[in-house]
């Protein structure tokens, strides 16, 4: 079967009309999810200021929650492409981006390993999906390396080493509070 | 040739993500230099637009402290303006007609702005406001806000402005104490929205808890004696020339809304004479 190779290329080689349909709903799903999902860091989120200095970076959840299929080339520009939109808005141009990117390219390898994704069905990735044990795991980790990259590369320095860790984990584990929230939320 | 696809595909994917890597870490470091960067900054229209609505919401839940800051501000300027209508009375009655009142580098005008954009818990800080450059605004012009000191104009569009907070550790005003005269550079450490740290004051300089300290004047960015904050405590270890001093910013950061952009009349013709010198 050749379409294995290039499965972004299969609305233009099935026939299949429903198949189509389908695809067609999961790339409105996750343009409404990135504009959502950044109005809401930049308008809300970024305002959140929990002792001063935690920030929780939501938004991390579009690179979580693209379908396992996606192209990597497309996952990496989509990961760009969103952390130049909030870059743009906190103008921190090329911060986000740059965290973003990391964790974009992260993630498959990431879902591979997890054991999900082997087999040919499309799926997103989420507590159902994935299985609770599994996500939670999987969310850590992109959560922490996005975290961490933002704001070691926002200080610019290891002078403070402990304290930008220290403000970096805090961060990470309020988004991730948030995001294993939504999911459980989403769940019932 | 499927293979030469697949070898593409594969290695294509670490290229563009390195690519992308070195793309975002360079538009960081170059920190808005770039030509076209004002497109991905809160000076673009759409963004500014979008937060001078939402600035809109939040100015309502901090109507209460800026009126009580406001109103504090106008009691200290009333007192201030007793005292010089005081000196200048004194001054008239002395005088000749032809005495210039206003020194040359004292010749600033103030251009109200609001804030519709600010951070402080960033480790690079930067606040935008709602007036831009039909409105007059330039880069390097210093912005104070009712209690003092607020940071200084980094780029600007026609109607919106975006600010380098005093919370960044891009910039360093030029401060000294009010009592005794001595100055030194302010800047930010990245850690508490509530204090900066003064430097490059020599040793032998006598120190309390509580001095004030004031702008220096020694820039054109910022005329003599705005406000800057208070000195909560100072370190000196033996072998070091200079303090480490700890300032209480006068201004806080977390709710300033109102704030005002210090255009000096003579900048142009100052650092004309300066830069004249030979280096």
């Amino acid at each position: 079967m050749r379409r294995m190779v290039f499965p972004y290329l299969l609305p233009l080689t099935s026939h299949s009309l429903l198949l189509t349909l389908f695809m067609l709903q999961t790339v409105i799903q996750n343009i409404i999810r990135f504009v959502v999902l950044v109005l809401v860091q930049v308008l809300v989120l970024n305002h959140v200021q929990f002792l001063g200095f935690v920030n929780p970076y939501v938004y991390v959840l579009f690179i979580l929650s693209l379908p396992v299929r996606t192209p990597r080339w497309l996952t990496l520009v989509l990961s760009f492409g969103l952390g130049m939109a909030v870059d743009a808005f906190a103008d921190t141009l090329g911060l986000h981006a740059f965290a973003c990117v990391l964790a974009g390219f992260l993630r498959d390898p990431l879902v591979k390993l997890l054991g999900a994704g082997d087999d040919n069905n499309d799926f997103t990735p989420s507590m159902a999906t994935l299985g609770m044990g599994n996500y939670v795991k999987y969310a850590s980790v992109l959560v922490v390396v996005h975290h961490l990259a933002i704001y070691f590369l926002e200080a610019f320095t290891l002078a403070h080493f402990f304290d930008t860790l220290w403000h970096a984990c805090l961060a990470a584990a309020v988004t991730l509070v948030i995001v294993l929230g939504l999911q459980l939320i989403k769940r019932r | 040739m499927h293979k030469l696809f697949l070898f593409l595909a594969r290695y294509s994917i670490v290229g563009l993500f390195l690519l992308l890597e070195i793309a975002s870490f360079a538009l960081f470091v170059g920190n808005g230099r770039y030509a076209g960067s004002v497109f991905f900054s809160s000076s673009n229209a759409l963004i500014a637009g979008l937060y001078s609505v939402s600035g809109r919401v939040t100015d309502f839940f901090k109507l209460r402290s800026n009126n009580e800051g406001l109103s504090g501000e106008n009691a200290r300027l009333k007192e201030r303006i007793a005292v010089l209508e005081n000196e200048l009375a004194l001054v008239r009655a002395g005088l000749p007609d032809t005495t210039r009142f206003v020194q040359p580098e004292q010749e600033v005008a103030y251009i109200p702005a609001r804030i519709i954009h600010n951070t402080t818990n960033r480790v690079r800080n930067y606040i935008t406001l709602n007036r831009g450059a039909s409105d007059g605004l330039r880069p390097d012009m210093g912005v104070v806000g009712p209690e003092g000191v607020v940071g200084i104009v980094q780029t600007t569009s026609d109607r919106f402005a975006t600010v380098i907070s005093l919370l960044n550790p891009l910039i360093q005003v030029n401060c000294k104490i009010k009592r005794n005269n001595y100055f030194g550079p302010l800047g930010w450490d990245g850690l508490d929205y509530r204090y900066a740290q003064l430097t490059d004051i020599p040793r032998h300089v006598d120190l309390y808890i509580g001095d004030t300290i004031v702008t220096s004047g020694l820039t054109t960015t910022f005329p003599e004696g705005i406000p800057v904050g208070v000195i909560e405590n100072f370190t000196c270890d033996e072998g070091d020339a200079f303090y480490h001093i700890q300032v209480r910013l006068a201004t806080d950061f977390r709710r300033i809304s109102n704030v005002q952009v210090i255009d000096y009349k003579n900048r142009d013709e100052q650092e004309a004479l300066e830069s004249s010198l030979p280096m």
